[in-house]
C-alpha cells in the first residue's frame, strides 16, 4: 500500500488493481466462462480459472475457491526476460502482450510464479489475463470476470482514488496476495485467502 | 489437515525436451572446442590429434543447435525479432549474438589451422574460449533467471552447466579419438597416451561435476518447502530413477570408476565410460529441463 499512496501523492492517472472477496466467491466459474467469450480463449487454455481445494475432512471440512487471474505485478518477472521485449507494463500498472512481437519462446511462461501465462495454441504466442485492457481502455467499466460475477466478489478498480470500492475494501480489510515471498508485487488481493489451500499442488507430483 | 486439489488448471511445461536437446548440443560444443584449443591456443602438444576435429565439431554442433530452438518456439520465423528488439535483461537476448559470434569465430579459427597458420589459430582459440564458455554459460543464467521454478533459481545454474559441458565434451572427445583411430586412420592404431590423458581429465571433471549436483540437491533437501519437494522430487519422487540411477550412478559414479582404477586402465572401458557419460550428461539435462517444471505452481 505505501507504493500506491506515494504514486497517488503525485499523480491522478488510474492504476488498476483487482481484489477478489472470497467470502463472497460460491465457485460458479461465471468469471471462467465469461473470460472465454471476451477474449476469445481456444479450447485447452484459461487466461483466468477458480482453483478449487478441499479442505479438512467430514464433517469437518470445506471447499476453497480461488479465482485466478494474471496479478499484473509491480515487479514482473515476466517482462524482464522477455527477449524482445513484447511484454511490457502500461502506466496503469497493466502488463500486456504484444502478439505481433512475441515469437512464442517461453520464456516469459517459465519466469512467472503464478502460472498464468500459456502458448496461444495456433497463435504460437503468449497470452494471458490483461484485465480485458481493450475493454476497460473503452470506457466500459470492468473486467468481463468482474462484470459477470454472480455474487459481486470481484472488485476492479482504481487504486489511485481513495474513494474507488477497491481502495476502501483495501485499506480496511485485512487482505492477502498469492506468494507474496516472490516479490512480484502482485496487484490482485484476496480477502479470506487461505494460504495453504492457494498453495496447494495436485497430488502424484513431487514425490 | 486434509488437503485435495480438486481443479486448476496447468498449461503445460514452458520448455520441453527440443530445450534439454538444444542445451545439450551446446554443451557438447563448448567442450569440444576448449579441447581443440588445449594444443593450439594453450600448447598441449599431446591433445593436437583433437585440434582439428574438435573445431569441426564444435562448430557442426552450434549450428545445429539453434534449429532444436526454432522448433521450439511457437513462431520461428519471427526470430529476426532477436536482432532488433532487444532486452538487455533477459539472457535469451544475449544468446542471439553469442550464438551468432561463437560459430563465426570458430569458422575463422578452424579455417587459421587447417591453412597452417599457427599465430593466428591461437589468437582465434583464445578469442573462442571466453565465447565457449559464454555461449554455454548463458543457457545456465536462462533457468536462473526463470524464478518461477525452485530448481532453477539459483546461481548454481551456470557453473553446473558449464562442468556439464566439459563433462559431456571431454567424453565425447575419448569417443571421437577412438573412432577416429580405429577406422579413419591409415594404421588403425589407437592413441592410448590421449585416451588416457583425456580420461584424467575427465576423472577430474567428474568429481567437479558430482561434488556441485550433490551439493545442488543436498542444499534444497534442507531448504524452504518449495526446494524440499523438489530435492524429494529427485530424490525419492519420480525423477530418482532418472537422476539417481542413470545420472548419478551410470553417468558419473560408474564412469569415475572405470577411469580411476588402474585395473580398468583400457581404452575399450575408456570408451564405455565416455558412451556411459555422455547418456549420463543428456540424462542430467532433461532433469534439470523438464524436473524443474514437474511440480506445478498454483
Amino acid at each position: 500500500m505505501d507504493k500506491e499512496m506515494k504514486i497517488q501523492a503525485t499523480s491522478t492517472a488510474p492504476r488498476y488493481g483487482m481484489l477478489i472477496d472470497l467470502r463472497k466467491c460460491i465457485g460458479c466459474r461465471t468469471c471462467q466462462v465469461a473470460c472465454k467469450a471476451e477474449n476469445d480463449v481456444p479450447l485447452g487454455v484459461y487466461r483466468t480459472w477458480v482453483k478449487e481445494v478441499e479442505k479438512g475432512s467430514y464433517p469437518e471440512v470445506r471447499r476453497h475457491f480461488i479465482p485466478v487471474v494474471c496479478n499484473q505485478c509491480d515487479e514482473p518477472a515476466c517482462t524482464r526476460v522477455c527477449p524482445v521485449e513484447a511484454t511490457y507494463s502500461l502506466d496503469n500498472g497493466i502488463v500486456v502482450i504484444d502478439p505481433h512481437r512475441c515469437i512464442g519462446c517461453g520464456y516469459c511462461m517459465a519466469a512467472c510464479p503464478y502460472a498464468v501465462r500459456f502458448i496461444h495454441p495456433t497463435r504460437g504466442v503468449a497470452e494471458k489475463c490483461d484485465w480485458c485492457w481493450p475493454r476497460v481502455r473503452s470506457g466500459q467499466e470492468a473486467p468481463a470476470c468482474a462484470t459477470g460475477c454472480t455474487t459481486g466478489a470481484i472488485v476492479f478498480g482504481d487504486l489511485n482514488d481513495p474513494g474507488s470500492e477497491i481502495s476502501r475494501l483495501l485499506a480496511t480489510v485485512p487482505n492477502a496476495v498469492l506468494k507474496p515471498e516472490t516479490g512480484n508485487q502482485p496487484r490482485t488481493y484476496y480477502l479470506a485467502l487461505d494460504d495453504e489451500a492457494a498453495r496447494a499442488v495436485e497430488h502424484g507430483h513431487g514425490g | 489437515m486434509d488437503m485435495t486439489v480438486l481443479d486448476t488448471v496447468s498449461h503445460g511445461h514452458a520448455f520441453g525436451f527440443s530445450i534439454a536437446i538444444y542445451f545439450y548440443l551446446t554443451g557438447l560444443s563448448a567442450g569440444s572446442f576448449i579441447i581443440s584449443t588445449l594444443a593450439y591456443g594453450f600448447g598441449f602438444e599431446k591433445y593436437k590429434p583433437l585440434g582439428k576435429v574438435g573445431v569441426v565439431i564444435a562448430t557442426l554442433l552450434l549450428v545445429a543447435a539453434p534449429m532444436f530452438l526454432l522448433l521450439h518456439s511457437g513462431r520461428p520465423l519471427r526470430a529476426w525479432h532477436l536482432f532488433v528488439y532487444l532486452n538487455a535483461t533477459s539472457p535469451i537476448s544475449w544468446g542471439s549474438f553469442l550464438l551468432t559470434i561463437y560459430p563465426i569465430n570458430c569458422v575463422i579459427y578452424g579455417w587459421f589451422m587447417f591453412t597452417g597458420n599457427a599465430k593466428l589459430t591461437k589468437t582465434f582459440g583464445l578469442i573462442g574460449i571466453p565465447l565457449a564458455l559464454m555461449v554455454h554459460g548463458y543457457t545456465g543464467f536462462i533457468l536462473s533467471f526463470a524464478k518461477a521454478h525452485v530448481l532453477w533459481r539459483t546461481s548454481m545454474m551456470p557453473i553446473l552447466f558449464l562442468t556439464s559441458a566439459l563433462v559431456s565434451g571431454v567424453a565425447m572427445m575419448i569417443l571421437v579419438t577412438i573412432i577416429k583411430d580405429k577406422f579413419f586412420s591409415e594404421e588403425g592404431k589407437i592413441n592410448e597416451e590421449l585416451i588416457f590423458g583425456l580420461g584424467k581429465m575427465l576423472l577430474w571433471l567428474l568429481v567437479f561435476d558430482l561434488f556441485l549436483s550433490l551439493s545442488d540437491v543436498g542444499v534444497h533437501y534442507f531448504g524452504e518447502r518449495e526446494s524440499m519437494e523438489t530435492a524429494r522430487l529427485f530424490l525419492t519422487g519420480a525423477f530418482a530413477p532418472l537422476f539417481l540411477g542413470v545420472e548419478t550412478l551410470m553417468g558419473k559414479v560408474i564412469p569415475l570408476v572405470f577411469v580411476s582404477v588402474p585395473a580398468t586402465r583400457r581404452v575399450t572401458v575408456y570408451g564405455f565410460a565416455a558412451v556411459l557419460v555422455m547418456i549420463g550428461i543428456f540424462t542430467m539435462r532433461c532433469n534439470v529441463v523438464l524436473g524443474g517444471e514437474f511440480i506445478p505452481l498454483l
